[in-house]
């Protein structure tokens, strides 16, 4: 290959890789957010802060078959001056639905919740993007994927010598692999 | 020649006049009252699993006939509440475009779960819990308020098919007059844990009713147990503290590979010895003739009573 196409080509990739980690600046810090909140889905809700207090309610409350004065009566004691619906899950329980809100009633502890639920700030809205819950998003999503994978490769060719690929770059880039590796194995031998 | 012919037009004006007249009113009664028209739609969990939805797919065909036997129901669809069209939105838009006035849905969800009391509702306009509409917003699926009334009918614990099922498993799983424990796999809800553990009392105790079995446990793979396969380990060590062997029955409407393979199979792996001491045979509560009828049956009930019946069951705040 001619001395100046190899320039050319190693321009390319440099302004190709300057370019595109630009452009993917805000994307790439948005779905690591996204990521790091959804790998602890179990300990936390990424998406909501639902904010649940209990209540005593009287053994007097006719759980069975309340009337709307019952609903609203109880309604007062957690603020709240109308409800939309109140519904049935078990003979022994009632639901009552209120504007951003639940009370839960339970007829067998004798207890209610109420819940409020509040979109979490930042790990909703970055949520959004990496879950497609926009219609649509999956098609740039997979187009950012491409172009991640394209960031990622030119960056190897970035820097010539001691420095670049063929110097410790190739060590680094075999110890990165070995951790999946190492992670595979270990999923197979447990 | 010339009045003859004027003579005649004016009786044929006259003529189409007085026929509009008679035809007029009969037209405007029945736009007035338009005739019922009902459908049936089958509302499951939905799953991303091929085998999974086939089986709810195959329980329409199977159904199909028997409800629309005598021309009151004009057709039976089915939906996915989540994962994969057609959703229950789409359904419910094609049962409105196509002038339904009544749709009767049959939920074919085991008993009591935040999916068949507030998500089913909230999907189909008849509440609006916050919880459900955020979570089904960000999930991707879609409400939808139908034109058509909405009746939903009650669960599968409404009934005892549930018992029954998992007896007839139990006993072809296990061999005869011996005495082998049961191991209760569901899929749970943490909101209703109480119900769901009340359904797998139920379940354990009419098997252990009806058959030499004496100990039985139960445990969740669903999001309550984050899907992990301990849980399903924990069922069965405790059946087999008290017990040479154990049988495991998924108490899941239909086989999904990640459910019946993959957490159920891999619990069952990390019993000690679980190749001598654990029945388990990967399948599911359908097909099951019973539930077949059950759908028939509970149809039947709600369309004798759609007259006199309210779209929803919740109770509205009149003010």
């Amino acid at each position: 290959m001619k001395k100046s196409t190899k320039k050319a080509i190693r321009k390319l990739n440099r302004f190709t890789h300057r370019d595109l980690g630009y452009f993917f600046c805000a994307l790439i810090v948005i779905y690591c957010i996204s990521g790091i909140a959804l790998n602890h889905v179990d300990d936390w809700n990424p998406d909501f802060i639902i904010t649940k207090s209990e209540i005593d309610i009287s053994d007097q409350f006719p759980v069975s078959n309340p009337t709307p004065a019952d609903i609203m009566s109880i309604s007062q004691q957690v603020g709240e001056s109308s409800y939309k619906v109140y519904d049935k899950p078990t003979a022994n329980q009632v639901k009552i639905y209120y504007n951003n809100a639940t009370l839960h009633i339970n007829g067998y502890t004798h207890t209610a919740v109420y819940e409020e639920v509040k979109r979490r700030p930042v790990t909703y809205q970055a949520n959004v993007l990496h879950r497609n819950s926009l219609k649509g998003w999956k098609w740039v999503s997979d187009i950012f994927a491409v172009l991640l994978i394209t960031l990622s490769v030119t960056g190897l060719f970035i820097l010539k010598g001691k420095k670049g690929l063929r110097g410790r770059g190739k060590w680094l880039v075999t110890a990165g692999l070995l951790l999946p590796i190492l992670a595979w194995l270990i999923f197979e031998l447990i | 020649m010339r009045y003859r012919t004027l003579q005649q037009t004016t009786f044929a004006i006259l003529l189409s006049a007085v026929l509009f007249a008679c035809t007029s009113p009969k037209e405007s009664h029945s736009d007035s009252t338009p005739q019922q028209k009902i459908g049936v739609l089958l509302v499951n969990h939905g799953s991303h699993s091929p085998t999974w939805r086939k089986a709810l797919t195959d329980l329409d065909s199977v159904v199909r006939g028997r409800i629309m036997e005598d021309g009151t129901i004009q057709d039976v669809k089915t939906a996915f509440m989540e994962y994969t069209e057609p959703s229950i939105a789409t359904r419910m838009r094609q049962f409105d475009s196509a002038g339904y006035t009544d749709v009767i849905i049959v939920p074919i969800f085991l008993t009591v779960s935040s999916h068949s009391f507030d998500d089913i509702p909230t999907i189909i306009g008849q509440k609006e819990d916050p919880q459900s509409m955020e979570t089904l917003k960000i999930e991707n699926i879609e409400r939808y308020q139908a034109k058509a009334k909405t009746h939903i009918t009650p669960l599968l614990d409404f009934t005892n098919i549930l018992q029954k099922n998992v007896l007839r498993r139990y006993k072809n799983l296990v061999p005869s007059d011996s005495n082998i424990g049961l191991a209760l796999i569901a899929y749970g809800d943490a909101g209703y844990n109480t119900e769901w553990s009340a359904l797998m009392d139920s379940v354990g105790q009419y098997v252990a009713r009806n058959t030499n079995m004496t100990h039985y446990s139960y445990n969740w793979c669903g999001h309550i147990a984050h899907y992990n396969p301990d849980s399903t380990t924990i069922a069965i060590n405790q059946v087999l503290e008290r017990e040479e062997k154990s049988a495991v029955i998924p108490v899941l409407v239909a086989h999904d590979e990640m459910f019946q393979v993959k957490i159920i199979g891999n619990g069952i792996n990390k019993v000690s010895n679980y190749e001598q001491r654990v029945l388990y045979k990967p399948d599911a509560i359908l097909p099951d003739p019973n539930i077949e009828d059950w759908v028939v049956n509970i149809v039947e009930e709600f369309k004798a009573n759609i007259n006199t019946s309210e779209s929803s069951v919740a109770h509205e705040e009149i003010n």
